[in-house]
This record gives structure tokens, sequence and C-alpha cells, in this order.
């Protein structure tokens, strides 16, 4: 009786132990940015303001003197200095290994944009620089239905496994106009033209596409039906394509579709509501200025640029005030991408709509951040700095509005993923390791040469 | 019945008889260093080889009196090489892009001709060995192979041969050891002609050999009532695959397409081999239980001294490291083996001795290329070790194999000993390599309506087809595919789509040589543009 008290006396004591060394472990993670004006985006800016990471989450933010700094944090002293959270880039293309288009089929909604994830792209690194962390990696616009899209966060260093958001929901591509009509390029020679070639025909190919699905689903049912009643049927053939679209109906995969033309828009609407689909989100969307009640009306958001525009015919009649005016009639807009170029300066494109139009800098702000977390259903996590979120945030040094700023340091939760001072202290070294491996191949080649070379002397010279 | 065994007995004796003409003798390779490679080496030893098995080994062994007596004192004495993934009787073109897509108007005659692959293909049917190709790797002490074709997604089922006489079905070790699957895209506007439709591909594939295999279950037991289900022989030769009768051998050469087959291979549940693997030193931990065929065509730098310095740190650390990838494996307990890989056929010794510079000993390398693949490919019964009652696949050499001017002198596939390419057919070999017109460094101008798009192209004619590579305004990479006559040439590369359409796209060159310029047209998305230009090096 006596020892079990003693060795659960001891037990506890152990257990006490562990505590306060996982205790001990967890204040090791925990980074304090002090003294920086907070862009929070959510609730305001905060002069002088404290931010806590702790772990991959933010633990606290408020004004200095609100904001208790834990013993033992990591403090970065970021006096003068702005804090952004991560840019959200809802239209992307990057990392993507192999094409982003499965060109050959009308509808190639069975491909999936996760299985060809690379953390390889240095472009991702790039981006990290211009603050973006988060990004929907979408497929091309090469045909109506597109492939099923990814939403990932650019954790650079990281297995490729790590870099979907587990718990983000499923996306696909959808595309209207010109590209899935193949107006600006052509099979070679030999391949007759891919259909759809017209506008109708883009409509014709989604309507059937979910006629099909139906279908399916009855198939499966009636299936289903006879193995209860006891029968033995012949299963149908399990159709990945076909279960995608069954998928999109049943509200589990957000649609994410290229347009740009008013008209176009107002088609894929009004087949939503035919067919019982909703438009997560409007990707580029130029002329949405034009019907953006509507667009409203349906619950899609907007995702565009703010003045990129006549680059084909169907880009003629955009203008920049077209963030505004939709932001303006209830849509809820972002700015995003489709470049490995622009997604390094979103803030850019994002303050370039307090110019044209007029929004408040903190709409504006929201339009590189929260607004892309919401249309992407990841508010919850990303898009602002509030305690108990993400801690995907950049430190800037200036406004992230300024041609001028640039970006110090970029947390992905919670980790930092780029640091431009660690940035240029490796350059040296990883420029010695470069030549030295030069020198090694260069070397080695030298050493098989003399060999290489007697072997042509004992060829006969002339034959 | 009696009838029938007559004619049974017809059948064999005329089968038998161009066998007995040149029946295996019996052989007493005498004196030489044996490596047995399942025990330690053993000097002064003896191999007795009758009847195309292997008799006897060890020192000191009693000479059968019919024994004729090889005296190879001095030399060393092996089990037959194992290569256990090549394309051997195959044509080595790979038709990514070619064809269809990239072929335009002059389709491009390397890869028009390729045969459809399915995972019914039988390459025990349709492999066709040219003698100078088996002459040619056995001069190398390989006296087994497992081929398959490297072109199309499923490759079909491969074949073990041991390269001796006769015809090729005497020649099979084993018919269908592995269904050979690779990532390889169709032409554009084929379906699947993106690396993730290949994936997709592949997965409905096994769904619909799922659906096939229970559907015929089911008609067979319940007919009535039962609409009859298609036949497919596609679908039927997944069937041991997906009852793991069969392994799937995965091409996947890089980090991230090995976990993109292992993803597969764990969603049906597959028996699976990883071959190709050149970054197979980034993962050993998760090979534990996946045996690994790496390739040792090693990748080499560029030509030109700037195309190099112009190369990320990351591609000449990720080169030079790949050749580690052997001795971390063995030193992991990865079950792996050496293999010249798919495709054109690569100097397979040279590629081992690049792995023992690296830090591979030759006993593990020596054991890579013999008991290791015998053990992979289920065969080590037969193949692998000088043990008795193995296959006679015996290999002598002037000094230890993998030493770098070792030479091999004597082979015996199947107890037959085997005629060695001479050294004037070396020579002649040699001179059919020597370089073309059309090969070196071209500098190439396009005129595009944005302004002039400048291409430097790295060619290399081998049998009328071109590869190589290039780099310019608009990216870089690999010719996709390409032909040569002598006079016009035909190439695709797949460039980087302009401004802020990310699409990559392909540009054909159609084109005349002549002397050092080359000029013609390139089809483009835009249409057809003229190039030019000159060679640089």
């Amino acid at each position: 009786m006596n020892s079990t008290r003693h060795s659960r006396r001891i037990l506890s004591c152990f257990v006490a132990a562990l505590l306060s060394m996982a205790g001990a472990a967890l204040a090791e993670n925990v980074t304090v940015i002090r003294d920086a004006t907070i862009l929070t985006v959510s609730h305001g800016k905060i002069e002088h303001g404290t931010v806590v990471i702790r772990g991959a989450k933010i633990a606290a933010v408020g004004p200095n003197d609100q904001v208790q700094v834990p013993a033992g944090a990591t403090v970065i002293d970021a006096a003068g200095k702005f804090v952004l959270p991560g840019i959200v880039d809802t239209h992307s293309h990057t990392a993507v290994e192999g094409s982003v288009n499965e060109i050959s089929l009308p509808n190639t909604g069975m491909v999936r944009i996760r299985d060809v994830l690379t953390n390889e792209d240095v472009d991702v690194y790039r981006q990290l620089a211009g603050g973006t962390t988060t990004a929907l990696v979408l497929h091309g616009s090469a045909n109506p239905i597109g492939g099923q899209s990814q939403i990932v966060k650019w954790k650079w260093g990281h297995p490729i496994s790590e870099w979907p958001i587990a718990d983000a929901p499923r996306t696909i591509k959808f595309a209207l106009g010109e590209n899935p009509k193949s107006s600006n390029f052509r099979p070679p020679p030999g391949i007759p033209a891919q259909y759809p070639q017209t506008r109708m025909g883009v409509e014709e190919v989604i309507r059937q596409s979910f006629t099909d699905a139906r279908d399916y689903a009855a198939k499966w049912a009636d299936y289903d039906a006879r193995k209860k009643r006891g029968e033995d049927p012949i299963p149908p053939r399990r159709d990945i394509l076909m279960e995608t679209m069954n998928d999109i109906l049943a509200g589990k995969i957000d649609i994410h579709s290229h347009c740009y033309r008013a008209d176009e828009i107002m088609m894929l609407l009004r087949l939503g509501d035919e067919q019982g689909f909703k438009i997560r989100e409007l990707q580029h969307v130029l002329e949405g200025y034009k019907v953006a009640k509507e667009i409203a009306a349906h619950g899609a958001g907007g995702g565009t640029f703010i003045d990129w525009w006549g680059f084909k015919m169907e880009a003629y009649d955009a203008i920049p005030y077209n963030v505004t005016l939709m932001e303006r009639a209830g849509v809820l807009t972002s700015v995003n991408s489709d470049s490995d170029e622009l997604a390094r300066r979103l803030n850019l494109e994002a303050a370039k709509a307090m110019k044209y139009g007029g929004l408040s800098e903190e709409e504006a702000l929201k339009l590189c951040t929260l607004n892309g977390a919401k249309q992407l259903r990841l508010d919850h996590r990303l898009g602002s700095i509030d305690a108990g979120k993400d801690a995907d945030l950049t430190i800037w040094n200036g406004h992230p509005f300024s041609t001028y700023s640039r970006v110090e340091t970029t947390f992905v939760d919670g980790e930092i993923v780029f640091d431009r001072q660690r940035d240029l202290q490796q350059r040296a070294a990883l420029a010695k390791e470069k030549a030295e491996r030069l020198k090694k191949e260069a070397d080695d080649e030298k050493k098989n040469k003399p060999a290489a070379k007697k072997d042509k002397d004992e060829e006969p010279s002339d034959e | 019945m009696k009838l029938t065994r007559f004619f049974t007995g017809v059948a064999l004796f005329v089968l038998a008889a161009p066998l007995l003409a040149d029946a295996p003798g019996v052989y007493a390779i005498s004196g030489g260093t044996v490596h047995p490679v399942s025990g330690p080496a053993i000097d002064n030893g003896v191999v007795i080889v009758r009847n195309g098995l292997i008799e006897a080994v060890g020192a000191n062994l009693a000479v059968p009196a019919d024994a004729t007596v090889i005296d190879v004192k001095g030399k060393h004495v092996y089990p037959g090489l194992i290569d256990a993934q090549t394309s051997l009787g195959f044509p080595s073109a790979t038709p990514r892009r070619g064809g269809r897509g990239g072929g335009g108007r002059a389709q491009s005659a390397a890869t028009e001709q390729l045969p459809e692959t399915s995972p019914a293909f039988a390459s025990m049917r349709e492999v066709k060995l040219a003698d100078d190709d088996v002459d040619a790797k056995r001069a190398t002490g390989v006296t087994t192979i497992l081929t398959a074709p490297a072109f199309g997604i499923f490759n079909g089922q491969s074949v073990i041969l041991d390269l001796g006489g006769g015809t090729i079905e005497q020649r099979v070790v084993r018919n269908a050891p592995t269904q050979q699957i690779s990532f390889s895209p169709r032409p554009a506007w084929t379906y699947p002609d993106s690396l993730m439709g290949v994936i997709s591909y592949i997965r409905q594939s096994m769904f619909d050999a799922q659906q096939y295999a229970a559907a015929h279950a089911i008609y067979e037991k319940s007919p009535a009532g039962n609409a009859r289900p298609a036949e497919s022989p596609s679908m039927a030769a997944l069937g041991p695959v997906l009852r793991r009768d069969v392994p799937v051998v995965f091409i996947a050469d890089s980090e991230l397409m090995m976990r993109r087959a292992m993803a597969i291979a764990r969603e049906f549940n597959l028996r699976y081999i990883l071959s190709g693997a050149r970054q197979a030193y980034r993962m050993p931990a998760d090979l534990k239980d996946v045996p690994v065929l790496v390739s040792v065509k090693w990748p080499t730098p560029p030509a030109s001294k700037e195309d190099r310095e112009e190369q990320p740190l990351r591609l000449i650390r990720e080169r030079q490291m790949d050749p580690t990838s052997p001795s971390v494996l063995q030193k992991s307990g990865v079950l792996y083996a050496l293999v010249s890989g798919p495709g054109k056929t690569g100097d397979f010794l040279p590629g081992i001795r690049k792995a023992i510079d690296d830090g591979l000993s030759a006993d593990d390398a020596l054991r890579a290329v013999t008991l290791n693949p015998a053990r992979i490919l289920g065969v080590e019964r037969q193949l692998g070790s000088l043990d008795k009652g193995k296959i006679a696949n015996v290999v002598v050499t002037d000094k230890p194999i993998f030493e770098k001017d070792a030479k091999v002198q004597r082979v015996y596939v199947d107890g037959r000993e085997m005629k060695l390419p001479t050294e004037e057919d070396r020579a002649r070999g040699r001179g059919t390599a020597a370089a073309g017109p059309l090969d070196g460094t071209w500098s190439l101008t396009v005129k595009a309506p944005s302004g002039d798009v400048s291409v430097n192209a790295r060619l290399h004619v081998e049998e009328g087809k071109i590869s190589g590579s290039f780099s310019g305004d608009r990216g870089s990479g690999d010719i996709q595919s390409g032909s040569f006559d002598g006079t016009t040439l035909e190439f695709t590369i797949n460039v980087k789509g302009q401004g802020g359409q990310a699409e990559q796209e392909d540009w054909v060159f159609h084109g005349t040589l002549s002397g050092t310029t080359i000029s013609g047209t390139v089809s483009t998305t835009l249409g057809t543009l003229p190039f030019s230009g000159s060679k640089s090096r």
C-alpha cells in the first residue's frame, strides 16, 4: 500500500517534470515582433504594436503596453517597420511540374494539380520575398472544365506533402471565352480543332458534363438499390471524372472560373442556377463591373488585375475601376497574379485600388489578404493579424503600399521562410560552393581526358 | 491418343534437333580468382560447367575427365552480370510531344513507327534483338537483361532474357516478371498530354481493371440477368498486378516522381519496384521496403563553360549528388540493383565505376549487378551467383571487373562460350559514333512579331534522331524529339509562354542545313515564324 503511494508520488513528480520540460520547449518557439506598425487588416492599424507568435499561431496582438513579452521569447525589434498578414494569391500557376494544362479534352476534371506540385520552384522563394505566403494553384484555362486545383502554403524547405492546407476546400478550374474555345492557339496541322470552338460550345460542354454526372449518379443509385434487394449486380465503372462532377453538385468542390466578358459571366451564373452549382470565385472577371449586382446576388467573389488589359480581344473593355465598382456592389473582391512575377508584388497591385476608385487603405489591404482568404474559405485561419490565426506574417521596412518598401522577413506557420539578411549572408557561401563544384567537374574531366585522347589516336586516321 | 503422342514426339524432336547440334559442353574454368558473390573470393579456383548449368565451384576440385580445361590463371571469374532495366530490342526514341503533337507537317520519322503499348504489350513477342547490341552488352560482362520498351505509359510486360543463342523463346529466363509504367505524357491534344493527366490516366486504368475483375467474377457466377461484360486484354493484364502477383516497375528518376509512384502504389496496394531512382540518396529511409533499380546513366554537365556557369547551383549540386545514391542505399540496407536504365543503352561499366568513386565498395557494386537484381526479379534460384545448380552464366576478365581498363575476355551464357566483339569491331563502332555535321551548339534567332527570340540549341544526331538541349529567351530544356536526314532537320522544343501567360508551348523547327548554317521556319501557336542561325562552337 505504502509503496504504491510512494511510487504514485514519484510518478506525479515525473509527470510534473515532463510538463515543465514541455513548457520550456514551447517557450523556445515563441517569437515576438516588437514596436512595429501592425496592419491587422481586420481591426485597423496599431502604431507601436506587438505580435506574439507561439508555435505556428498568433498568440497575441496589440499595442506595446498591452501585450506582454513572454520570458525566453525571441524578440525582433521592428521599430519603424510594418507588419502585414501573409499575402494570399488566389490565382497561381507556380510550383507545378509539367504542363499546367491537360489540354486534350473539353472536360479534364479528373486531373489534379496536387499530384504534380513541386517544392523546387525557385519562384516560390521569390514570392516569399514579396510577401506572398498562400496560393490557390490552378489548372490552366485551355478547356471549359479544367483540372482540380490546390490551395497551398509556400512552405519553402519543407516536403511537398506539407504544402497543401489540409482543411482547405477542394477546388476546380472552369474557363470561359477565348482560351477554352482555342481562339489564340491551334493544334498543329493534322490534328482536328478541338471542341468547343465557340462560346455556345463552352456553355454546352459544361451543361452536358453535369447532365452526364446525373446519369452516372443514377447508375450507381440503381446498383446500390439492386444490391440492397439482395441481388448480385455487376458494379458500374468507377469514373473519376464523373465523381468530380458529382462532388461539385454536392457542394464539395468550389468552382474558380476564368472569365472576361459580361455576357459569358451571366451565362455561367444562369447555368449555375439551372444546374444547381455555385461559382465561388470569378477569375480575371475584367468586365465584372458591368454585371456586379448580378455577381453579388449569386454570391460569387471576383479575383482580378487592376490595370492589365488589352492583351486580347476579350480584355479590351477592362477598366482600372473594376475592383472598386465590384466591391461597392457587394462583390467580395481580391487582386491576384496569374503570374510567377506579379505574385511577388501583389501589395502594389492592391495599392493601385486606392488611386483608381478611391478604396480606403484598409479596403485596399484586404484585396491582397483577407478577401482572398475569404474566397478560399480560410479566413478563420488566414488573411489578418488576429490572435488564434496562423502565424503567416511579413515584416516590411516601410508601408507595403510604397514602391520603395520591401520585405525583411516572412513567416509561414510561425517559421521564418525568408529573411533578407539571412539571404544576403548566404550568397557568398553559395557562390563559393558553386565555384568549387564547377572546378571539381572541370578537374574530373581533365583527369579523364588523356585516356579519351589516347582512344582517338588509336583510331585509324583515314579509312 | 497414340497419334497425339506421336506428333508430340515428332515436334519435340524437331525442336530439340538444333539444340543438340551445339549442345553446351563440359568446361573446367580453372586457375583464376573466382568471385562466387554468394561467398568470399576463391584464389586459384575452379568452376565446372556441364549441360548449361554450374556443376561445382571451389578450390582444388577434381577436373572431370570429359571436361575441356580453360586456363584462366591470373584472371577473374564472375557470375554473368544482370542488367535489370534496359530497352534492348526496342526503338529508343521517346514519343514525348513528338509524333502527332510536335511533328506537324513533317511527322517525326523517329516517333511515328512506335507501336502502341498497353498493359497487355508482351515484350517477349515484340522484342527484336540486334546481334550488335547483344555483342556490345556481353562485352560489358552482362549475360542477362530485363527488357521492355521505354515509350508509352503502360510499357507492358517485360521479359528476362539470357543473352545466349537460339530463339527469343529459348533465351527467356522469365516471361512477364513485371509490368512497366512510366510517367510519359502523350503528344499534345492526345489524352493524357500532361504529367497530371498521366497520373489520372494510371489511376483510372487501375479502377477500370478493378471493375473488370469484379464484373467478370460476378458474371461467371451468375450470367443470368446480368449484361455480359466486355473483354479487354489490357484490363485482364492488370489483374495479376492488382492481385500483387506481379510487381509494377515505376520508371521514376527524381524524388518527387518516386513519391508520386509510391502514392499510386499505396492507393492500389501494389507490389512495386522503383526504377531510375537518381535521387534515391535523398530518401533512403522511405525506401526500406521498396526494391530500387538505380540507373547508372548519371547526368552530365553541359559541354560549354558558359552554359555550366549559367546553371543554378541546385542543378549542379544534384548531378554531383546523384551518383552517391547507390552507396547511400547500401548503408541504409535497402535492396537495390544497378541498371543501365530504360531508353538508350548507356555505358554500364563506367556508370558503375562512378558509383564506386562516390563511395560504393567494389564488392557491394558486384552484388548490385548479380545477386541483388536476381532477388528483386525473383530469379535468385537460377541466377546471380556461381553456385551449384545455377545457370552457367560466367564472365572472365583480365583484372577485377570494375577497374578502369579491365577487359571482358570470355563470356559463357547457358554454358556456351559466346564470341566477343574483336578490337576491329570496336573500332568500327567508334567510327560510327563520330560527330556529324549537325552535332554541336547552334545559335538560332527566331523572328517573332514582338522581336527576335534567341535559342541556343545543343544538338546530337544518332541514327537520324536528334537529341540535345536548348536554352535562351524563352526558357530551357531538352529537345523533345527530332529527326535529321543529312540535309533537312526537324525538332521540337517546349518553350515558356509569352508575357503573363504561364502556359508552355511547343515550337517545331523545320530547317535545312547548309555548311555551318541552318535556316527554316518554326511552327508556334502564333503562327509560322522564320528562323536562322549558325554553329557557335
